[in-house]
């Protein structure tokens, strides 16, 4: 028996000797890692960066008093001054919060990205329960009309002290104000917009005049606890008191609750990133072993055991594993730092801090990075280990092909099961079992498909090959028979490919049916001529649309509210309409119908069908702060997307609804009959410019811009399952490299009989493109299938047609050949850098 | 670019002053060392040797297949030092045939898809007729469409010499072409090349280590450290075994 020291140094060796084989593997596991680990790294930094804010936004805070109700009016102002006077208060401090839109010294509204761009109260320094904000210019408001605002918005702006300017509220329009001061705070993130004005304009402005959002209270001489439970005596019941502890637990909680889905959305692609990885991982070790056959055979002949002999491999591999776990951190810190920064040069709002690198990032991804990769190399070096010694030496071994009948059956019966489980997803009536159905089936379909790809791969490649080949003569047979040589290597080689392109397909089918969906439903559905909706995430002011109705050849304005009440004590959510709905919605009643106003309210036939409500029934909708409204039922309607459950009129929804909240989602024009379009739209335009937040789109543009929306979401997705093909491409290098060196006698032969290199090159390329256009086939055919079916399932929730891109899937397998071609181009110099001597000698 | 050198009409292949040195200064070793050599048309050559005396290195030289350091080599009038990579392989391709002594043929390709490779690479059409003479001679008929690995070697390697003959070379090589063959087998392969130069005047040179391969041949060269030592004319497996023993002694 060989010593362990000496099989060891057999083990670092062999690294050492093959180091381009070498850096490929580890490459592989370095995107896998990577990908895990940055999405650990840029979470866990985003987590901390905001519990920070937080923190630093609620310090000094020792009670909060706000309403348990997000839709209540909030804390009474006079509240605010009998808590003032309560034993142990040093400060009180009002908090009111406000969406607004600043516009800048250009007089373009000043673009938050996806950080908060918000109105709030300036505090006076005794006033104030946490220490002020420091000053980097000017001072601070003390009449109406004053604001100051924050460093970053001041440098977006290019406001300085003294600038007059406008600020854009969506229930009063536009507002007149002029920055006294630029302040600056370390809770800023990247967009962010803060403008203070003065408490008593504020009030005017952000409240209804008596309540504010919430109360903060700073103690004196007493602990947050008994001041919390002082004042909480002197709450109603729809107000609660909470602990400064307690509030900025709920902080970090909800941090962590809506960051929770960023971090399992990356992991997600870091996973698909992994599994693509360990099939090239699974095909390096293969290759690599089928290679080192010979090399195994002589350690077993002088005396290695088989456990030593599959030790070596494991050895190996953990290396491989660790050092590429290692190097994948690294990658991993750098993608999270280039993550954010591209997500800092487009704005999106994302606050900056340290990056964080917790143990658990580090230790994850090292396991992560060892397990697949030692998973990866145990098949190989079980069947390395079970090679007779006497056999593999033999000259003319090579490695025997096991059959593949076996594995394609049970391939196929799995397929099918998979395939049947999707298509019972899909026709199942529960969207939540439906689509979970269908994500089984799958995976289990890819697991079925899978095991039959190598089988596949001879009629596939074999018939791809006989016509792409064909132009190219000899160099195209002798590039199909290589590329069928070795059924279950081209198939694990492909599958990478595969993998990535079913999801990239399936998600161009979710992405077109969405589109076709939203055009259906525009087309079928609005009758409005314009549609006047906020720019990006704000409401439309109302006195924009009120001027806007008053526009000539508008023969009317219908304005749609988000409604949040109860009903019942349930909360409930409907729409509040102002104006004729008929004339710019579809809707056909199945009973009832009339216009709605007062106390009408119509009802969706589903609706009606839940809730056993019929025409004439009365309903109260209440909130918890005290308003109410008993309707009567006048109608019922046929199910659409745009109408909701239930209408009622715009009264119903301002009796309901806080003052300060009112805001229109959409507003709807109806052109009178014979308007010219051009004229309505310049004049809709023009009535509208001065309050900067309003879009006017006809349906086309509306059209357009839904599927821009879906457009850019689609980039982000294609963006992240690029790794995956990245991957893959990299897998098909490492393939090919490996058969080059594999068949180097061989080449070399074919160089002494004649072959020139442009001829070698050529048959690598068209290998290389027939495994690619192979593993893209398989992608396009389980991708386009699954996102179909999944469409499908989705009908009830608006995606009502099932759009197959074809175009794109055209376009993919054009992008997968050449990817192909260019995945080819290294192995292929290499290839035709063979010397025809290496047909005879060693050397 | 084409230099005539030689008006000789009669010579397939011809080394001139030959040298060929592996590595450099001190440490350098002269495989070849200033050989000259001549190889008539229509004749059969074995070119014999103890190991290290250089006769793969000076038929790898002569075949294309590697160039020398200093010296001349000429197939027929066209002087091998001065072709491009792309010429010599498309010399090697049209007017060279080769036999290995293993890794003759490509492994998916059928038997006959090999025999007609050179050809298909070079875009030729095969001269039908000629393929089908050439299979039946070498008995390769009811083989045609099987793969390398479902032949016996024997049957591989005459696939080889098909695969040679095909494009009729001005000149066939072989590599120890019965190194790993069975004295049957053997056999075959010899009689198919000796068939080839007595009845289509083909030129042959193999490099062998078999004296009973030697005896084959019209003529046996010996080398010995990188030199042509001597000469044989109608060789005998004992006389050849005699000169070789006397060389290494």
């Amino acid at each position: 028996m060989l010593g362990g020291k000496a099989m060891r140094r057999v083990s670092r060796r062999s690294l050492v000797a093959h180091k381009v084989r070498l850096a490929l593997t580890v490459i592989s596991v370095v995107l896998g890692t990577a990908f895990v680990a940055g999405s650990f790294v840029f979470t866990d930094t985003l987590k901390h960066t905001f519990n920070g804010i937080f923190g630093d936004a609620d310090k000094g805070v020792d009670v909060r008093v706000d309403a348990r109700n997000a839709s209540d009016p909030g804390v009474p102002v006079a509240l605010a001054d009998r808590i003032r006077s309560t034993p142990g208060v040093r400060a009180v401090q009002l908090e009111v919060s406000a969406p607004i839109v600043l516009i800048g010294k250009d007089g373009k509204r000043v673009n938050s990205g996806g950080a908060p761009s918000e109105g709030m109260l300036w505090n006076p320094p005794a006033e104030s329960i946490k220490a002020p904000p420091t000053f980097i210019a000017g001072t601070a408001p003390v009449a109406p009309g004053q604001v100051v605002i924050n460093e970053g918005a001041a440098k977006k702006s290019k406001l300085g002290v003294g600038d007059h300017t406008k600020v854009v509220l969506p229930t009063r329009g536009v507002v007149d104000v002029t920055v006294t001061g630029i302040y600056r705070t370390n809770t800023q993130t990247g967009g962010y917009v803060g403008v203070e004005f003065t408490k008593a304009q504020g009030l005017r402005l952000f409240t209804d005049g008596t309540h504010v959002d919430a109360v903060s209270i700073a103690a004196a001489g007493v602990s947050e606890q008994v001041l919390r439970n002082r004042v909480a005596a002197l709450l109603p019941s729809d107000l609660r008191a909470k602990t400064g502890d307690q509030v900025r637990k709920d902080d970090r909680n909800s941090v962590s609750q809506s960051l929770s889905f960023v971090n399992t959305f990356l992991l997600a692609f870091g996973l698909i990133a992994l599994i693509v990885g360990t099939f090239i991982i699974y095909n390096t070790f293969s290759m690599i072993i089928a290679q080192r056959v010979r090399e195994l055979a002589l350690l077993r002949a002088i005396g290695a055991g088989r456990r030593q002999v599959r030790s070596s491999v494991i050895l190996e591999a953990t290396i491989i594993g660790a050092v590429g776990g290692v190097l994948g951190v690294a990658g991993g810190v750098g993608l999270a730092i280039g993550l954010r920064s591209l997500l800092d040069a487009t704005g999106t709002g994302l606050p900056s801090g340290p990056l964080v690198i917790s143990a658990r990032t580090v230790i994850v991804a090292l396991l992560v990075g060892i397990v697949v990769t030692l998973v990866s190399a145990l098949g190989p070096a079980r069947r390395a280990s079970k090679t007779a010694p006497v056999e593999a030496m033999r000259e003319e071994f090579v490695a025997a092909q096991r059959p593949l009948r076996a594995r394609s059956i049970v391939g196929g019966l799995v397929a099918a099961a998979g395939v049947a489980v999707a298509i019972a997803g899909a026709g199942t009536h529960s969207v939540g079992s439906g689509s979970l159905l269908i994500g089984l089936g799958l995976l289990v379909t890819g697991t079925g498909v899978l095991l039959l790809a190598p089988a596949l791969s001879r009629y596939i490649v074999g018939g791809l090959g006989a016509v792409v080949g064909r132009p190219f003569g000899t160099v195209g047979r002798l590039a199909r028979t290589n590329s069928v040589r070795n059924p279950r290597r081209t198939a694990a080689t492909a599958f990478a490919l595969t993998v990535g392109l079913m999801l990239v397909s399936g998600i161009a089918v979710l992405g077109a049916s969405t589109k076709a969906s939203i055009n259906a439903l525009v087309d079928n559905d609005v009758r409005a001529d314009y549609i006047l909706q906020g720019t990006g995430q704000t409401d439309v002011p109302l006195p924009a649309v009120t001027a806007a109705a008053k526009v000539p050849g508008v023969q009317s304005m219908t304005q749609l509210h988000d409604l949040h009440t109860t009903i019942n004590g349930a909360d409930a959510e409907g729409t509040g309409v102002d104006g004729p709905l008929s004339a710019v919605l579809k809707i056909t009643y199945r009973e009832g119908g009339g216009p709605l106003t007062g106390n009408a309210m119509q009802i969706s036939r589903t609706t009606a069908a839940n809730k056993h409500w019929n025409l004439g029934d009365h309903i109260r909708l209440a909130t918890p702060g005290g308003a109410s409204v008993t309707t009567t039922i006048t109608g019922v309607y046929d199910d659409g997307q745009l109408l909701g459950p239930w209408l009622v009129s715009g009264d119903t929804y301002r009796t309901l609804t806080p003052a300060s909240r009112y805001a229109d989602i959409v507003a709807l024009v109806h052109a009178a009959p014979g308007t010219s379009a051009p004229a309505l739209r310049a004049e809709l335009l023009r009535v509208t410019d001065p309050y900067y937040t309003v879009d006017v789109k006809n349906k086309a543009e509306f059209k357009g811009q839904q599927a821009a929306q879906v457009n850019s979401l689609l980039g982000l997705l294609y963006g992240l399952l690029g790794l995956a093909i990245i991957i893959a491409i990299l897998g098909i290098v490492n393939t090919l490299a490996l058969s080059v060196v594999e068949r180097r006698r061989e080449i070399g032969m074919l160089r002494a009989v004649g072959m020139l290199r442009g001829q070698v090159r050529r048959t690598v390329y068209v290998e290389s493109l027939l495994i690619a256009v192979f593993g893209a086939v398989l992608g396009l055919a389980l991708g386009l299938t699954f996102g179909a079916l999944f469409t499908h399932r989705l009908r009830g929730q608006g995606l009502s047609v099932v759009t197959v891109p074809w175009g794109q899937a055209v376009l993919f397998l054009v992008i997968a050949a050449v990817v192909g071609v260019l995945a080819a181009l290294w192995p292929a110099v290499r290839a035709a850098r063979t010397r025809p001597l290496s047909a005879i000698a060693e050397a | 670019m084409t230099i005539t050198t030689s008006i000789d009409a009669g010579i397939a292949c011809r080394a001139i002053n030959l040298v060929k040195v592996y590595g450099s200064g001190d440490t350098g070793v002269r495989a070849l060392d200033g050989l000259s050599v001549e190889f008539r048309r229509g004749e059969f050559t074995a070119i014999m040797g103890p190991s290290g005396s250089g006769k793969s290195t000076l038929m790898h030289c002569l075949a294309g297949l590697d160039t020398a350091t200093s010296g001349t080599v000429t197939v027929g009038a066209t002087d091998l030092s001065a072709l491009s990579d792309k010429k010599m392989t498309k010399l090697r391709r049209d007017r060279i045939g080769f036999v290995f002594q293993s890794y003759n043929l490509v492994p998916t390709l059928t038997a006959i898809e090999n025999i007609s490779l050179p050809l298909d690479i070079a875009g030729r059409r095969p001269n039908a007729a000629w393929l089908r003479q050439i299979v039946h001679t070498l008995g390769l008929a009811d083989r045609l469409h099987h793969r390398p690995a479902e032949l016996s070697g024997g049957q591989q390697q005459r696939v080889a010499c098909a695969r040679a003959l095909a494009s009729q070379p001005e000149i066939i090589f072989g590599d120890e072409p019965t190194g790993n063959l069975d004295s049957r087998s053997s056999g075959e392969v010899l009689g198919i090349l000796r068939d080839a130069v007595d009845r289509l005047g083909q030129t042959v040179v193999i490099v062998t280590h078999d004296p009973h391969a030697a005896s084959y041949a019209d003529r046996v060269v010996f080398l010995a450290d990188g030199r042509i030592v001597d000469e044989m004319r109608r060789p005998t497996a004992d006389s050849v075994l005699d000169r070789m023993k006397s060389l290494e002694g």
